[in-house]
């Protein structure tokens, strides 16, 4: 039985105006609040960084933000942070903080945002930053028990790393290293999952599930072991490489991810793209999303091993990558975007055999879906699995289905539109109940929503240019974003004066969800923790970049 | 449950007939670009230069492609510049440049496989593309291939991704937990070769510096085609492609 | 034979006196195994007089002293001590020869070994005179001299082994069964001339139902103090737990059994029940006995605690067993009777071998690592591989898996328990369901429980930070426990031998054979023999049973059970049989194993554990989570407090750690040991209010009490 999404209640619109009044009434002569550039509609600097924690608290909370991560920057002789804050229907919030090279410590803001726990590690990580007040610093992505102390590879002095023929890096694992753990029963013991598990078909992550026998108390994912420094490796390289970094850190997702970059190029080139190129993209992006779902609805079915069910989502997916692939040439849409628009046009008939495939994959999901929802035994491991509350959900900032499912209705396409979507129909489908069985109902209605706007899309096609020049570029600082199937990409770009890119920072969805995963796990049986962990769809290698 | 049993006979068999018929259908395999000839050198060395990762090479009127280095980012398929040839095959399966013959494993792993896959810093296409081998429009089952969960019971040891620094250990302990014969197959562009990423402090660029590579698959992904082949080829039931004809080889 | 029998009683006697003489007066090393060699000696000549008790088939009898007014103090071996006398002695020789390790290296001049040597041989002797006794006076003056030994000796390594609270709880709890079985034995005296067991025996015929119910309430649960019945043993698992390590075997293999002896004497031979009642009770305890016992077992972690719950469980069982034959004899279905007494009978011998062994086993656990707890073993098989192979036959048996000796009682327990069906009242029928469930329930927690012990102890991965002591012990086995693992193999695949031999001590109680029935001469039988029909005999005889007939002695390999007229089905169990074609089964399949991988090469790898780089120990299953699941699914009855601290740190959403302290109150004591002792303490205190220390109260006191007496003097 299908249940009705509560009706849309968009998150607080607030205005530009009022939002820079509030901050200038409570923080006065601490801040400066200006407009912002580069798609960041404000800009909040911070002369004092100790204001910074009452700040993002008033923010996220008071004002109903959710927190986009952290951009960390290192200059000539100074530090700069710069905190992005989403206000729905208004736009990007950026709180500024600079700092010269030499200061220790700067005050973290994990206590009043706690979606930023994880930004402020990776920062610590690799930037060798420290953070005042936050209650875990280090083993993030430089594993403790691999990686030596005061290893900051993402500083500017370490350009040289990019040499393979630093051998100190390669070590042999610390065989003193002790994991942290948390329970302190007589009798608890941490499970270990991991890297290499389910035949090593899944994406490597590592947990260690902390139990007394039957529950899980406390679970600890390890992530990172996909880590492959791909914002070091874009420094001082040219967009069009970096492009193609873009697409393939997370390639399932990956017209989104290269969507986002070219957004930020185009920003800082301000290059008009034109409108069949716009229509094209947001079709080629609701494309992967219905390839993505579908993908994410099998292995919901392979984790309850409902085995029929999983053939019949399988056939539904390679359908959709067999059409992707006669459509553009590749199965999982490399090497469409470019700044500027697309790589290349497609024609009147091949839209229409694509309609036709998207027509026939919606009607065998819809198939599906009454199938599932009419399987009680399939229901009975979903339902009141793995729940995630609309409170914790706020609080860890969940983002994207998962967040939806438990009334985190956020949705970049509908709050920040870009490439004309506030012009199509389309809906945000939204769940409270938080537990598996929301999640997969929230995968359904996306992929038909999906299936939606494609079809509008194809409708709106004009004749005309699919792509703008964006060559030659200059210096320049943008935020490009755009909703991938997993919940928003930010790509943050600073180009310098030759068009090279001086800083590329990446921030996922799946970085942010990691985070408060193991809320959804922990007090559930060991056997649920496979199904929660397919109904959550993340993906490790999308979040080690 | 006779629900879902119905419900699966309705689809009917929608697997492929390879390797008994070549499979032909559109979209299984987005084609890799070939050597080509071109009407003068000066064009050559353009659809060389269009290549971001130099797997095309000019000689003198015609381009050559080192297909371990494609990553299919077709801009040598569509664009401005002179565009090199595109053939949509997928049995493109190759040794490593350092050997020169392939010794399968013992005729009684021909109809019996088992695998064990390890993701060593993919970007997730061509783990997806693996997994795809396991659904209805492949199914390796029938041709007596199966991933196991422990490498302790595995003979093939799939690996895709250019091994981040972090996996490099889980890597190699999944390597030398595996018994004797065993045979290593690298999957993907980035696996034989780094790919886009390279090598760097945190990727080895390619599996080859890690372990000894029996056979390569090319591809960004590789098709789930390309990796039937490849499997068919570690058991002896074909020939890999730089057997056949060395002359596609790079130099 | 009967003056063998007695010239061997006071052989061992007289052992016994030289052995405590000379361990009190000797010092220096010639101590230790003057110790070892009077007591082993001492244990043989227990088991050598049992034996020729048993062969001759008549009951001893000599007369002591006489004391006025109680009749003559008496030796009788009948079947019944014998039976118990050879179990004790084949628990005290492996006791004796073991001592050396516990006593000797450990606590040189620490605790005086004349000391250990005088309690030891006393206790022995007393215990003997016990299952001797064939009047009241003796059994009572012995067992009370029993009792107090045993509190001396549980207290031998005071000062090391906590305050001896443990030990004081027990000797209360004794001294109480004390006094509620010598009102049992006055009641039953009452209408007799004197108070030897003959006497009694005779005189309780005439007894009304009220007063057998009487003497059997008193006397059922003032010896199942000592042998470790629901509600009055919750003495038992502290006084283990605080028991040292050389005593254990004695307390748990001898004196529990002592116990039963007092039960069934009493109970089943001196004041045997007129009706069903005093049966059904029996069974009732039993069965809620074993399943408390089992469950607390599987639960807990420290060795010796669990393994006293498991005596607790066994002793369920085997008066569960006691209480079914109690019931069929009352009922007058004297072969069921005879077959649930043999399973009681069976199960206690068997309990005796093999909580001997386990409990030798967890002492030398305990020297080796110096921990008890499960939690932090493991990793034992490498270290101690000799070791590990006996304490797993030990943990076989007592799990009750075939060949060994648990299964063959277990089953002869349920299958008596089965026999319910030629009963006539349904409501008894319900009930022997219910605890023929309970047992059934018992035995598979068992299982569970036994799994664990062995699995966590030993398998695995080390997880404590324990190192290992006496390594020269790692190699040879010891002597001792290779002997009770023989045993315990021993005694499971014979059991067609055993069954005869118990039969002797219960034929008398039940009032029929079971040997018969439970035994049938399949190696004997001719189509002429008239006891059993000939087509039975001939498909038997295609299945197999005869075979071995020309090698082997006796009747046959091979024990049946037989259901009654309205229920005609056969239960057959061979457990000689099964474990030749078991062992068959595994040397073929060695040698083609053998043969076709002779060419391939073996490599040792580490672990796989997912790609981690190292196991942790903290890392693999601990015992408390295997048990987990049965203290979840029995919350109802375990009631755990559950405390959980969680220490916050700045960030709210972020804890460093998650403290977490279950506290558990034992079943028997939240019901019965607090409340009653709430009650007398309340009691107390009200008597207390008459102490206020005023000096012409108590004047006034002792006037109305001897007012009070000289009333009831003119009255009477």
């Amino acid at each position: 039985m299908m249940v009705t999404p509560a009706p849309l209640t968009a998150p607080k619109k607030l205005e530009i105006e009022e939002i820079a009044a509030a901050v200038r009434d409570r923080f006065g002569p601490a801040v400066l609040v200006s407009r912002g550039q580069g798609g960041v509609v404000l800009s909040v600097s911070l002369f004092e960084p100790t204001t910074h924690p009452p700040i993002s608290k008033m923010l996220f909370w008071d004002m109903g933000c959710s927190f986009g991560g952290i951009v960390v920057e290192e200059l000539k002789g100074k530090w700069r942070l710069s905190y992005l804050f989403l206000s729905a229907g208004c736009g990007w919030v950026e709180v500024l903080v600079e700092a010269p090279s030499t200061v220790s410590a700067l005050p973290s803001i994990s206590s009043e945002v706690h979606a930023a726990d994880w930004h402020e590690r990776e920062a610590e990580d690799l930037f060798g930053l420290r953070f005042e007040g936050h209650p875990r610093l280090g083993d993030f992505i430089l594993h403790d028990q691999m990686w030596p102390e005061g290893v900051a590879p993402h500083r500017k002095l370490h350009r040289e790393l990019i040499d393979v023929h630093q051998e100190h890096f390669r070590r042999r694992p610390n065989s003193e290293w002790r994991p942290l753990l948390v329970v302190q029963d007589p009798g608890a013991f941490a499970m270990p999952v991991g890297p290499i598990y389910e035949g090593g078909l899944g994406q490597s992550v590592h947990f260690l599930l902390e139990t007394v026998g039957e529950d899980v108390v406390r679970a600890v994912p390890r992530l990172f072991y996909n880590f492959r420094a791909v914002e070091k490796i874009a420094e001082e390289q040219p967009v069009s490489r970096v492009l193609l970094l873009a697409e393939r850190f997370a390639a399932t997702s990956s017209f989104a991810h290269s969507l986002a970059f070219c957004l930020a190029v185009e920003r800082i080139s301000s290059t008009q793209v034109p409108a069949r190129a716009k229509n094209l993209r947001i079709l080629l992006s609701e494309l992967e999303r219905l390839r993505h779902h579908a993908g994410a609805i099998t292995g919901i079915c392979e984790s309850t091993a409902l085995s029929v069910a999983t053939s019949q989502a399988a056939i539904i997916e390679e359908r959709l990558l067999r059409a992707c692939c006669q459509f553009t040439g590749h199965r999982y849409l490399f090497g469409l975007n470019t700044p500027g628009g697309l790589r290349r046009d497609f024609s009147a008939e091949s839209c229409t055999e694509l309609l036709k495939a998207i027509d026939r994959a919606v009607a065998d999901l819809h198939a599906l879906e009454d199938g599932l929802y009419f399987t009680s035994s399939f229901l009975d491991r979903l339902e009141d699995v793995g729940i995630v509350d609309p409170d914790k959900a706020r609080d860890l900032n969940f983002v994207g289905p998962v967040g939806r499912a438990s009334a985190c209705s956020g949705d970049l396409r509908r709050d920040c539109p870009y490439e004309g979507y506030e012009t199509y129909q389309f809906e945000v489908p939204r769940e409270i109940e938080g537990d598996g069985y929301a999640r997969l109902r929230i995968l359904f209605q996306e992929a038909y929503q999906s299936a939606r706007l494609v079809q509008q899309a194809t409708h709106r096609l004009e004749p005309g240019q699919i792509s703008a020049p964006c060559e030659p570029l200059s210096g320049g600082v943008a935020l490009g974003w755009a909703e991938a199937p997993i919940g928003p990409a930010l790509h943050w770009l600073r180009l310098d004066a030759s068009g090279l890119v001086e800083r590329y920072r990446v921030m996922t969805a799946s970085f942010n969800n990691w985070l408060g995963f193991r809320v959804a796990v922990e007090d559930f049986a060991f056997q649920d923790f496979p199904i929660i962990l397919a109904t959550f769809g993340l993906s490790p290698t999308e979040c080690d970049r | 449950m006779s629900f879902w049993f119905w419900r699966g006979l309705q689809k009917g068999v929608q697997t492929t007939r390879y390797p008994r018929a070549y499979e032909n259908a559109a979209g299984v395999t987005p084609g890799r670009p070939v050597a080509t000839q071109f009407s003068s050198a000066h064009e050559a060395a353009l659809a060389a230069q269009v290549c971001p990762v130099g797997a095309i090479t000019p000689q003198d009127n015609s381009a050559r492609v080192n297909l371990a280095l494609c990553i299919h980012c077709q801009r040598c398929h569509f664009g401005d510049e002179p565009v090199m040839e595109w053939r949509s095959d997928y049995e493109w399966t190759r040794l490593p440049d350092t050997q020169q013959r392939y010794e399968p494993l013992p005729k009684a792993y021909k109809r019996s496989l088992h695998i064990i896959v390890v993701d060593a810093g993919d970007c997730g296409a061509c783990l997806h593309e693996v997994k795809q081998l396991n659904t209805p429009f492949y199914n390796m089952h029938r041709l007596g291939m199966f991933f196991t969960a422990t490498p302790r019971a595995a003979d093939l040891l799939v690996v895709v991704g250019p091994v981040s620094e972090n996996m490099r250990v889980p890597l190699l302990k999944t390597y030398e937990a595996m018994p004797n014969p065993k045979k290593v197959l690298a999957v993907g562009t980035c696996a034989i070769s780094g790919g886009i990423f390279g090598q760097s402090f945190v990727s080895a660029g390619g599996v080859s510096s890690i372990l000894p590579v029996d056979l390569e698959i090319p591809g960004d992904p590789a098709p789930p085609l390309a990796i039937l082949h490849g499997l068919l080829v570690v058991t002896g039931r074909k020939a890999p492609v730089g057997h056949e004809s060395a002359s596609e080889r790079s130099s | 034979m009967n003056e063998w029998i007695g010239r061997v009683l006071v052989l061992f006697f007289a052992f016994c006196g030289c052995g405590l003489v000379l361990s009190a007066v000797m010092r220096g090393r010639y101590a230790m195994r003057v110790l070892v060699g009077f007591s082993a000696v001492c244990s043989a000549l227990m088991m050598i007089a049992a034996a020729f008790a048993l062969a001759g088939g008549h009951t001893f009898s000599v007369s002591l002293w006489r004391l006025d007014g109680f009749g003559s103090l008496s030796i009788r071996l009948d079947m019944l001590s014998a039976i118990f006398l050879f179990a004790a002695g084949l628990v005290y020789f492996p006791a004796s020869i073991f001592v050396k390790n516990f006593v000797e290296s450990r606590f040189q001049g620490q605790y005086p070994l004349s000391r250990y040597g005088v309690m030891h041989f006393a206790l022995m002797a007393s215990v003997v005179l016990i299952l001797t006794a064939g009047d009241a006076p003796l059994f009572l003056i012995s067992w009370e001299c029993m009792s107090i030994l045993c509190y001396l000796l549980v207290n031998y390594e005071r000062p090391r082994n906590g305050d001896g609270r443990a030990a004081y709880i027990m000797l209360a709890m004794s001294e109480a069964g004390f006094l509620a079985v010598v009102v049992a034995f006055a009641v039953a005296a009452r209408m007799s001339p004197d108070w030897s067991f003959v006497a009694l025996a005779a005189a309780t015929a005439h007894l009304s139902s009220g007063a057998i119910w009487g003497i059997f309430v008193l006397g059922f649960f003032g010896f199942g103090v000592k042998a470790g019945l629901v509600p009055v043993n919750f003495w038992l698992p502290r006084c283990y737990t605080a028991t040292p390590a050389v005593f254990i075997p004695v307390l748990a293999g001898v004196t529990l059994n002592v116990g039963f002896y007092g039960i069934l004497r009493l109970n089943a031979d001196i004041a045997r029940p007129h009706g069903i009642g005093p049966g059904l009770l029996a069974l009732f305890v039993g069965s809620v006995t074993a399943l408390v016992g089992i469950l607390y077992a599987t639960t807990e972690n420290d060795m010796k605690t669990m393994l006293a719950h498991s005596s607790i469980e066994n002793a369920g069982i085997i008066v569960a067993g006691i209480g079914a034959s109690l019931v069929f004899r009352a009922s007058g279905y004297g072969l069921a009777a005879a077959i649930a007494l043999t399973a009681a009978l069976y199960h206690m011998v068997n309990h005796s071998v093999y909580k001997t062994l386990l409990f030798q086993g967890a002492g030398e656990i305990e020297a080796a690592t110096g921990t008890r707890d499960m939690d932090s073993l493991g990793g034992l098989a490498r270290l101690l591989p000799a070791l590990s192979v006996v304490f797993l036959v030990g943990c076989l048996s007592i799990a009750a898996i075939p060949p060994f000796n648990g299964f063959v009682s277990e089953w002869l327990t349920l299958q008596s328990l089965l026999r319910s069906a030629s009963l006539v009242s349904p409501a008894i029928k319900i009930l022997f369901a219910i605890c023929g469930a309970a047992l059934a329930l018992t035995a598979a927690l068992a299982v569970t429980c036994f799994v664990k012990v062995y699995a966590m102890s030993f398998l695995g991965i080390r997880r404590g930070e324990w190192k290992l002591r006496a390594p020269k012990r790692i190699r040879q086995p010891h002597f001792a426990l290779v002997y009770l693992a023989s045993a315990c193999f021993l005694l499971g695949i014979l059991p067609t031998y055993i069954i005869p031999v118990l039969n002797r001590a219960v034929e008398p109680l039940a009032g029929a054979s079971a040997t018969a029935s439970l035994v049938p001469p399949f190696f004997t039988a001719t189509p002429q023999n008239q006891q059993l029909p000939a087509a039975f005999l001939h498909d038997f005889h295609n299945l197999g049973a005869q075979v071995g007939g020309s090698v082997l002695p006796g009747k046959g390999m091979v024990v049946l059970v037989r259901g009654a007229e309205q229920n005609p089905v056969i239960f057959a169990m061979s457990t000689f049989y099964g474990f030749v074609a078991l062992a068959l089964f595994v040397i073929v399949t060695w040698l083609i194993v053998a043969r076709l991988t002779r060419r391939h090469e073996v490599v040792r790898n580490e672990l796989w554990a997912g790609g981690i780089p190292r196991l942790l120990p903290e890392m693999s299953y601990t015992a408390t989570g295997f048990s987990n699941p049965v203290r979840v699914v029995f919350q109802a009855i375990f009631r755990p407090d559950i405390v959980e601290d969680t220490r916050k740190t700045v960030a709210v959403h972020f804890r460093t750690a998650i403290l977490r302290r279950r506290e558990e109150e034992h079943l028997v004591d939240r019901l019965f040991f607090h409340p009653v002792g709430d009650a007398i303490g309340w009691f107390a205190r009200l008597l207390a209010r008459m102490h206020h220390g005023k000096l012409n109260a108590y004047v006034a006191y002792t006037l109305c009490f001897f007012l009070l007496i000289l009333l009831l003097y003119r009255l009477s």
